[in-house]
Order: structure tokens, then C-alpha cells, then sequence
């Protein structure tokens, strides 16, 4: 007994202690006063900025740097890659509470601005007095999804990686089915042609899209089908979830399908499944082309549709650029983001990293390139039809409410797909209130 | 003569000083660096976190022009302890606590025994029990991953007779899973705990019980249990609090919490609340449930294990 | 029962070897299962081609390559990783040995104030959870303090190993005070006792105290991998769970690689381990049991 009572002495005495140092914590968190204002939004100087750490953005985005910098020796630009971590959305959180944001981040995803925003880390490009009218000139009727709730943008709606079907064409001719027109169009066909690839032996599974838990994980497998079956539905439209609507059950049910028919495998997988031979078909993006190259005899289709005739819609997993609060020169930022989104810039941003700039009419402003690239092609086509994950606060958190009750349902098979949708939907509901 | 009075004069002048700090007043110089760092990563941490968990906090940037974070009472122990992933994970711990305890107690207890008594092979036995116990589980869980995925060596030997779905995304076996492994992880350490306890056994006992006619089963039951009770105690408390800190392994081994969340654990929610979604409010809720909870199981352990020994 | 009894009182010999058969028998086996995965990890990280049948766990002679190792550090930079866990590693063992000392020598031998205080507070340290403590710590260290991506930042929640205050402090505890009353009658001061008295005659607490302290920060994930986001910040147990949970298409053989860099990783602890297992043994440890 006596070492029960030396625990609890201690417990008391470690108890007067935090009464001392109470008056320490509480000190460091009023941090108050405020840096940002009209001033910061004119001023000029050198700036720093972050890129996306994939080899062909870095390079686009020296040449940028460079041409920029010949032209303006008083306002310098310096870039760098996004320091690697988990996410950058994670890394950019710690960088805004950190107060050492760069003044521009060409990586900025539109599900987490509103986050950034609430957190005071993001200027209000409409504050420039051309920052509405550029938005929506460049953009276009897209420039929409990526308005926040207070009709304002807080960031630069760029580039789309709108994601398509990669197939893998010695496995398709292996199982006897046409490797130069797929029979792909619709979501049967789809089925169908997985089942031929798995029951002849030419691939273990038909496609293996990560099972993990991840709230990500929903950008390749439901959120596509998704924005197909609802012709373009966003999962949260003014306020409210869309997901368990007649489109959103019968995208889970399609994926059922596939998981009970054993066409994808329900383990995380090591690796790329896709580059690895382990699967015949893929969800992915522009990115992909490059990590897939030669080692895949490919091609690709757009998202399959419910009934032939239907225009396919895809989940464009776009990446914009954000203005940082920490940024004391936001004058020369916001040139130096027109110059970044200038036609010309976008025309070699596409020739380079073969990822879509958002801008309206892509495949007429950029004919030379389609025609000199015709496998980018229907990327192009499919990003004009792209949609997003909505500017909501919680945007990471409802994810995570989807991604949850697709894993339960629809992998797992524990909960009926009716019910864990619609209980999802109820709770996003809630969380898009605010 | 010089020498004989100096330290007298001394004593004399730190007679006042020894009143009030002791007699040897540089022992607070000593301690000094240990208790600021004490309070820096706990005290301080212990308070901002009850702090934070009443008060709507979110990650601001410096200087942002965002109101002060408004007190909102027990909102966020609402929102954690109604969220069913929590739920959850509680249940999980649970499930990994019913294991990892008894099987943790029972295999370091018996291997430590046998260890105790053989004379050949010693230091390679005990070696090969303390090798997963210093390896960082970072690289042990990669080749468990390796064994135990579908296709994998496991799996193959089982043959027929493995489940379906495989281990690791098999909503019922990820937890247990999981607890099999951190046993096997921490098995090392609960050993070398037990081993000590056996040698503090006196001798005179095991000869008194053998002279009583008792067998090796009966002497192990009437000597060597009460003996190493102390060391009964510490191994639950720490393989409780083990459970309490569980991370790493759900994180990597079960892919970022298991099918249906049926590995998460309330670290990897904190982790998952306070910094991937950033409400670090709800977050430190839950970290504040935790430590109470912690407190209450070693008191607990402490009064039912622990009853007889002191 | 009587019967039982009776009959192993008149052989006592065959028990006796029945148990010892038993004893090296239970031994074995758990031996094996203890051991084998770390065979394997070698194994599977010369492979070329991952092998998970059980022929794979034996080494193929057309099925070795070092491969996997060039991949992992074309992945990861493994010597850069490698030498961030060693500052980590480095700077605890540091703290720990300098003030853990100093610590367990006023905790066992000199009176002073508030010296209650203090070993409560160790043992409080011992019994909560740091990762409960992990948003709080985030806020503070990332933000107020702005250490984010340092050295420093990594380094100090973990800065002194109370466990090894605990060892310094039974240590201390059994050399006998009249050693230190003597010295300080020969007028040596406090400084120097610790240094010539003290410290030679708890040598060996010192090696188990680093062996104790090395494997905390060595093996430590969640903290490094919040508190670092540059990848050149990283240590190794940080980068390999990056490449474990994001491995990318880029290797040929990510299992291979993921098993090369476990290999790295678990090798300074098992080797240093291994080395000096036997002032790892149970009486040095076992010291804070008695507690």
C-alpha cells in the first residue's frame, strides 16, 4: 500500500506543479496582432515559392523561375520542391502555423483551402482589383467549383489531372478481348471484360484500386464512377451530401460487383498493382504516363458510363495555387501568378508534364500539341468534364465520412450499401453546416 | 590546523542555507536541467492539452487575423466519445488488451523459468528472445507484412486453412493480429523483467517446498508465482500502457487502421483528428480520456495484482 | 495426487530429464519463431524476385542481387536518413548520460528540498503515455517554439530517458553514502566526488543506461515522422515508413527494398546489442523492478 500512496503524493504534487506552469501555457497561446493588410497587397519584392515535387513540375518550373527572373531583377523569385512529407497537405498545416509558408504553393488542393482559409493562411485573390475577372476569364464556368462559401477565391484554380481508365493491352489481347477498342464503354461491359481477364488467367485481378482507409482513396475508385453516374455532381452541393443519391448507390453497387466477383483485390497492396502485372486496369491520371511508360504495353478509355450514349464525367484531382498570408511582397506573388497561368505558360506546362491547365476550350487553344499527342487526347477531353472535391469546410473530414461507409459497404460487405450511405450522408450533412 | 577549521566555517554558514534547502543544497542544482525538462514535456503538455480540449483551437498561422480560440465547455468530449470510430478503437484496445496481457504474463513467465534453470545455449536463448524487443518496429512490421499478406509465407503454408480474407484485412483477425505481434515485439523486455524476479526468489524455497514433496508443477505454483508477483504487476502495467501508446503497428501493419477500422487505435485517431483532419481540439480530448484512463488501470492494477506485496 | 507424488519421488532422474528435454524443447521452438523473421528479412532482401512460397525462404542461388539496397537508397537517401537518426539517437544519449547522472546522484545520495518532488515526478513520467501528449507537444514545439524540421525539435521530447534516471538512481543507491562522507571531509566538493568517486564505480550502469536509451530514439516513429516534414530531416525508421505506406512504381521490387532498408535500420541496434548483452542482463534492469 505504501507505493499506492507514494503514486498518489506524486500525482498531487505533480498537480501543484501544472498550477505553476499554467500561467506559461496559457502565455503562449494569445498570439494576437495582425501583419496582413492593403499594404502587403501592393508590395514588391523578392518572393519565394513551392512546386510539386514531381520531376517534370520542377523542371517546368525552373524554366519558369528563370524567365521570370530575367525580366525582373528587383522582384527575384526563388522555388522550391514541397518539403516531402505524409502529404502536402499536412505540410503546408504546419507550415501556415509555423508562420514560414512560402508566398506561393503551386500544389495547393482545393479540399483543403477551406481549412487554410479558417486557419487566416490564405489571401483573398479577389482583394487584387483584376482578381475576380482573371479567375474567370482564364478558367471559365469551371472557375465555380472552386469558389469558397463567402464568394470569394483564395485560390488560383490551375491544373486538372482528370483520371481515366488505363488498360493493359497484352493482358486484354491474352483474354481475347479487342486491345485497340476495348469493349469499355459502359459500366456492364466493364464488368464483363474483368471477368474474361480474371476467369481466362490473363491477370490476377481486373483492377486493384487501393482498399485503404485513406480519405484519398476515394479519388480512384467511387468519386470517379460518381461524377460519371450524376453527370458531374460535386459530393456536397449547397450544403448538402449527394453522394447516396440514386448515382451514388448505383456507383457503390458497381464497385460491389466488382469486389464479389473477386475482379480487385481487398489488401493493400505494395507496390503498383497496375506496373506490377498484378492487374489489368487502372484508375489514374496524366501523372501515371510517366511511372507507367514503357513498362506497360498501355492505353486508355475514359470512365465507363451506365448506358451507351451517356458522356463520361471524371474526378479531376486538381491541384491550384494558393496565395500565402506570410507573404510580405503579395503584389509581385500575384504577377508573378498571372505570368504562371499565362497562356503561353500553360501551353508548356501541358507540353512538359502532360497535366491539363483549367482554362476553357483546352483542346482548340492547344490543337498543335493534341494532334502531335493524340494519347493525351482524351484527357483533354475528359478534363473539360472534371469535377472536384467542393470548397467546404471539413473538406478532409467528409472525405473520410465517405470514404468509411465505402469501405464498410462496399468492401467489407458488413453494412448494407443503402444504409451506410445514407447514415454518411446524414453526418456530412452536418459537417458541410460548418 | 588551517585544514580542521575550513570545514567547520562551512558547515556553520550552510547551517542557515540546509535549514531551509537541505544539506546539501547543490543536489537542487542537480535536478534542476531533469525537472525543467519534466515540465516541458509533461507538465506544460499535460495542461495546454486540457486547455486546448475546452476550447474551439484550430492551427492558426502567426499573426492571422482569426478571432481567440471561444471556450466551448465539454463540445469536444461530445463530439469524441459519440464519434463510433472511437468507439471503436476503444473496443480495439480491448480486444488487443484480453490478448497481449495474459498471453504477454504466461509466455515471459514460463520462457523466463525454463531460462533460469538450463545451463547450455543461455546467451544464444536469450539473445534470440531480446533481438525483436531492440529492433525498431519499423522494420520488423515490414517483414510481417511479408509473412502474413495474402499470398504470404503464412498463408501459403496454411494452405487451404487460411482465412479469407487474409490476416491483415480480415475485419476479425486484424486486431488480434496486431496483438500477436506487439507479444512477440515486447516479449523481450517482460522476460528480462521476470528473470530478475526469479533470481530475487530465494534458493531455501524451492528446497523447503521439494523436502514438502512437491513436484516441479506444484513448487512453480507455490513459490514461483507469489514470488515474482512485483514483477506480475509491472508487466500488466506496462503492457497495458503499451496498448495505451499502440501506433505504429496499426498504422503500418493493418494499412492506416484495418478494414472497417477494426485496428485503429485511439492513438492513431488523435493522430488522424488533431493533425491529418486539424482539429487538434477534439484530438487533445481524446489524448485527456486517455491519460485518465491510463491513471485509473494503474491504480486498479496496483490495488488487485499488487495487493499482497507491499 | 498421493500416487503421482509417490511415483516421482521414486524417479526422480527420468523427471528430471523429461524436464530438461521439455525445457530445451520449449526453448527451441520459441527460439525459432523469435528468430525466424529476421532470417527472412535478409533473405527477402536479396531476392530479385519476391518469393512468398515456402521455397522462397530459402536463399536461391539465380535469385540473389544486392539490388534492393541500391533501390531503397535511390528511394530514400539511406545515408542521409541514416545520419539523422544518429544525431537524434546522439543527442538523447547525451542529455540522458549528462543529466540523467546528476539526477540519480542527488536522488540517491544528497538531501536536499523538494527531493520528494522530484522522484515523484520521474516515476509520473514513467507512467504516462508521451504519445497521449502528442497535439499539445505539435502546438507547442512546432509552433510556439518554432522547431519544427530541427534537430532540436526531434530531439526534445525525448531529450532524458527517466528510466535510465531510475538506473543511475539504484545505482547510486548501493554504494555506501560513507564513500561520499569521507570525500567530502577531505574537503572535495560535490563536482568532483561525482566525477572520481561516483562515476567509475557505476560504469556499468552507464553501458546499460545507453543500451536502455539507444533503442528509444533509434526505434521511434510517431514523434519524427510528425515533427519532420523535409525529407532530408527524416531518420530512417520516418523515410521507410514513407516508402512502405506511398511505395511508388519506381523500384522493381518494392518488397525487396522495403526488406533491404529494414535491414539497415535493425542492424546498429541488434549488432550493438548483441555486442553488449550481457550488461543487458536481468540484475541491472531488473533493479527497477524492486523500485
Amino acid at each position: 500500500m505504501k507505493r499506492t500512496q507514494g503514486f498518489i503524493r506524486a500525482q498531487a504534487i505533480a498537480g501543484a506543479a501544472l498550477a505553476s506552469v499554467l500561467a506559461v501555457g496559457l502565455a503562449g497561446c494569445g498570439s494576437s496582432g495582425s501583419s496582413t493588410g492593403a499594404d502587403a497587397l501592393t508590395a514588391k519584392g523578392d518572393i519565394k515559392i513551392w512546386l510539386s515535387n514531381n520531376k517534370a513540375e520542377v523542371a517546368w518550373g525552373k524554366q519558369l523561375v528563370d524567365s521570370w527572373n530575367k525580366d525582373h531583377p528587383d522582384e527575384q523569385v526563388s522555388a522550391q520542391e514541397i518539403p516531402a512529407g505524409k502529404s502536402s497537405e499536412e505540410v503546408i498545416t504546419s507550415a501556415i502555423t509555423a508562420g514560414n509558408a512560402p508566398c506561393l504553393v503551386l500544389n495547393t488542393a482545393p479540399a483543403a483551402v477551406p481549412q487554410f482559409q479558417k486557419a487566416g493562411g490564405l489571401v483573398d485573390l479577389t482583394a487584387f482589383p483584376d482578381g475576380e475577372k482573371y479567375i474567370t476569364d482564364r478558367t471559365g464556368d469551371q472557375a465555380e467549383q472552386f469558389r469558397s462559401a463567402d464568394g470569394k477565391f483564395y485560390q488560383m484554380p490551375w491544373k486538372s489531372n482528370p483520371v481515366v481508365i488505363y488498360y493493359n493491352k497484352d493482358m486484354f489481347a491474352k483474354a481475347g478481348l479487342d486491345p485497340e477498342n476495348p469493349p469499355l464503354e459502359t459500366q456492364d461491359e466493364f464488368l464483363a471484360a474483368g471477368e474474361k481477364l480474371v476467369a481466362s488467367g490473363a491477370s490476377q485481378y481486373a483492377i486493384f484500386p487501393s482498399p485503404g482507409s485513406e480519405f484519398y482513396q476515394s479519388f480512384f475508385d467511387f468519386l470517379p464512377i460518381f461524377a460519371t453516374n450524376s453527370s458531374g455532381k460535386m459530393i456536397v452541393e449547397d450544403g448538402k451530401a449527394t453522394f447516396a443519391d440514386k448515382a451514388g448507390i448505383a456507383t457503390a453497387e458497381f464497385w460491389k460487383k466488382i469486389y464479389d466477383k473477386k475482379l480487385a483485390g481487398t489488401e493493400v497492396y505494395v507496390g503498383d498493382a497496375f506496373a506490377d502485372g498484378k492487374s489489368a486496369m487502372a484508375i489514374s491520371g496524366p501523372w501515371a504516363i510517366a511511372a507507367y511508360g514503357d513498362k506497360v504495353n498501355w492505353g486508355t478509355v475514359p470512365v465507363p458510363v451506365q448506358k451507351t450514349g451517356d458522356k463520361s464525367y471524371t474526378f479531376s484531382d486538381a491541384k491550384n495555387i494558393g496565395m500565402y498570408t506570410s507573404c510580405k511582397n503579395q503584389g509581385t506573388a500575384w504577377d508573378f501568378l498571372k505570368y504562371a497561368t499565362s497562356e503561353e505558360q500553360d501551353g508548356t506546362f501541358l507540353t512538359e508534364t502532360g497535366q491539363m491547365p483549367i482554362r476553357s476550350n483546352l483542346d482548340t487553344v492547344y490543337s498543335d500539341y493534341f494532334a502531335a499527342n493524340p494519347e493525351y487526347l482524351s484527357f483533354a477531353e475528359q478534363a473539360g468534364r472534371a469535377v472536384d472535391i467542393p470548397s467546404v469546410p471539413g473538406a478532409v473530414e467528409i472525405l473520410q465520412v465517405l470514404r468509411d461507409a465505402y469501405l464498410k459497404s462496399v468492401i467489407n460487405g458488413s453494412e448494407s450499401i443503402d444504409k451506410a450511405f445514407s447514415d454518411a450522408a446524414t453526418k456530412v450533412d452536418t459537417l458541410a453546416k460548418g | 590546523m588551517a585544514t580542521d577549521l575550513k570545514p567547520q566555517r562551512s558547515s556553520a554558514r550552510t547551517g542557515v542555507v540546509s535549514k531551509i534547502l537541505g544539506r546539501h543544497p547543490l543536489g537542487l542544482v542537480f535536478v534542476t536541467p531533469y525537472v525543467i525538462f519534466v515540465c516541458g514535456v509533461l507538465a506544460i503538455p499535460l495542461v495546454y492539452s486540457v486547455w486546448i480540449s475546452f476550447h474551439d483551437f484550430i492551427f492558426t498561422a502567426p499573426g492571422a487575423n482569426v478571432p481567440p480560440a471561444p471556450f466551448v465547455g465539454l463540445d469536444n468530449y461530445v463530439t469524441v466519445l459519440t464519434d463510433p470510430q472511437v468507439q471503436r478503437s476503444f473496443l480495439n484496445i480491448g480486444i488487443f488488451l484480453i490478448i497481449n496481457v495474459p498471453l504477454t504474463v504466461v509466455l515471459s513467465l514460463v520462457i523466463a523459468n525454463a531460462l533460469n534453470k538450463v545451463v547450455r545455449m543461455k546467451t544464444f536463448f536469450r539473445v534470440s528472445y531480446y533481438v525483436p524487443y531492440v529492433t525498431a518496429s519499423v522494420a520488423v512490421v515490414s517483414v510481417w507484412l511479408f509473412l502474413f499478406r495474402e499470398g504470404g509465407l503464412i498463408t501459403s503454408i496454411m494452405g487451404s486453412f487460411a482465412p479469407e480474407p487474409s490476416f491483415l484485412s480480415n475485419p476479425l483477425l486484424a486486431m488480434p493480429t496486431v496483438a500477436l505481434y506487439v507479444t512477440w515485439k515486447q516479449l523481450g523486455l517482460f522476460i528480462l523483467l521476470y528473470l530478475a524476479a526469479l533470481q530475487a526468489i530465494p534458493k531455501e524455497l524451492y528446497e523447503s517446498a521439494s523436502l514438502d514433496g512437491a513436484n516441479s508443477w506444484q513448487s512453480f505454483r507455490a513459490v514461483t508465482i507469489p514470488g515474482v508477483r512485483p514483477a506480475t504487476v509491472l508487466v500488466t502495467l506496462l503492457s497495458t500502457i503499451t496498448g495505451a501508446n499502440l501506433f505504429t503497428e496499426p498504422y503500418l501493419l493493418t494499412g492506416g487502421g484495418g478494414p472497417d477500422g477494426a485496428s485503429t487505435s485511439p492513438v492513431f485517431l488523435m493522430y488522424r483528428i488533431g493533425i491529418e483532419q486539424s482539429k487538434p481540439d477534439v484530438g487533445a480530448a481524446l489524448g485527456v480520456i486517455l491519460v485518465i484512463c491510463v491513471f485509473i488501470i494503474a491504480l486498479v492494477q496496483r490495488r488487485f495484482v499488487g495487493g499482497k506485496d507491499s | 495426487m498421493s500416487i503421482k507424488a509417490s511415483t516421482d519421488i521414486e524417479s526422480p532422474d527420468t523427471e528430471k530429464t523429461r524436464a530438461k528435454v521439455f525445457r530445451y524443447l520449449l526453448l527451441g521452438v520459441g527460439a525459432f519463431v523469435f528468430i525466424f523473421p529476421f532470417y527472412y528479412m535478409i533473405v527477402g532482401s536479396l531476392q530479385a524476385n519476391p518469393d512468398t512460397s515456402i521455397a522462397g525462404a530459402f536463399p536461391h542461388p539465380d535469385n540473389l542481387t544486392l539490388s534492393n539496397y541500391t533501390d531503397i537508397n535511390n528511394e530514400i537517401d539511406l545515408w542521409g536518413s541514416l545520419l539523422n537518426s544518429g544525431i537524434f539517437t546522439g543527442g538523447v544519449l547525451i542529455c540522458t548520460l549528462t543529466f540523467g547522472v546528476l539526477t540519480g546522484y542527488a536522488l540517491a545520495q544528497l538531501q536536499f528540498r523538494g527531493k520528494g518532488v522530484v522522484f515523484g515526478l520521474m516515476l509520473l513520467v514513467q507512467m504516462v503515455p508521451f504519445h497521449l501528449l502528442l497535439i499539445p507537444l505539435y502546438v507547442l514545439i512546432a509552433r510556439d517554439y518554432g522547431l519544427g524540421d530541427s534537430y532540436l525539435g526531434i530531439i526534445l521530447p525525448f531529450a532524458i530517458n527517466s528510466t535510465a534516471v531510475f538506473i543511475f538512481r539504484q545505482y547510486f543507491l548501493q554504494v555506501p553514502a560513507s564513500l561520499f562522507e569521507a570525500a567530502r571531509i577531505d574537503g572535495a566538493s560535490e563536482v568532483r566526488i561525482l566525477w572520481q568517486v561516483a562515476l567509475p564505480l557505476v560504469r556499468p550502469a552507464m553501458l546499460t543506461a545507453t543500451l536502455l536509451t539507444f533503442i528509444g530514439p533509434w526505434n521511434e516513429f510517431l514523434w519524427p515522422f510528425l515533427i519532420t516534414k523535409e525529407q532530408s530531416m527524416q531518420p530512417l525508421a520516418v523515410s521507410l515508413a514513407n516508402f512502405i505506406s506511398n511505395a511508388a512504381a519506381t523500384t522493381s521490387n518494392p518488397f525487396g527494398a522495403i526488406l533491404a532498408g529494414a535491414c539497415i535500420l535493425a542492424a546498429p541496434a541488434i549488432i550493438l546489442f548483441i555486442f553488449f548483452q550481457r550488461h543487458f542482463i536481468s540484475t541491472n534492469i531488473g533493479s527497477s523492478v524492486k523500485g
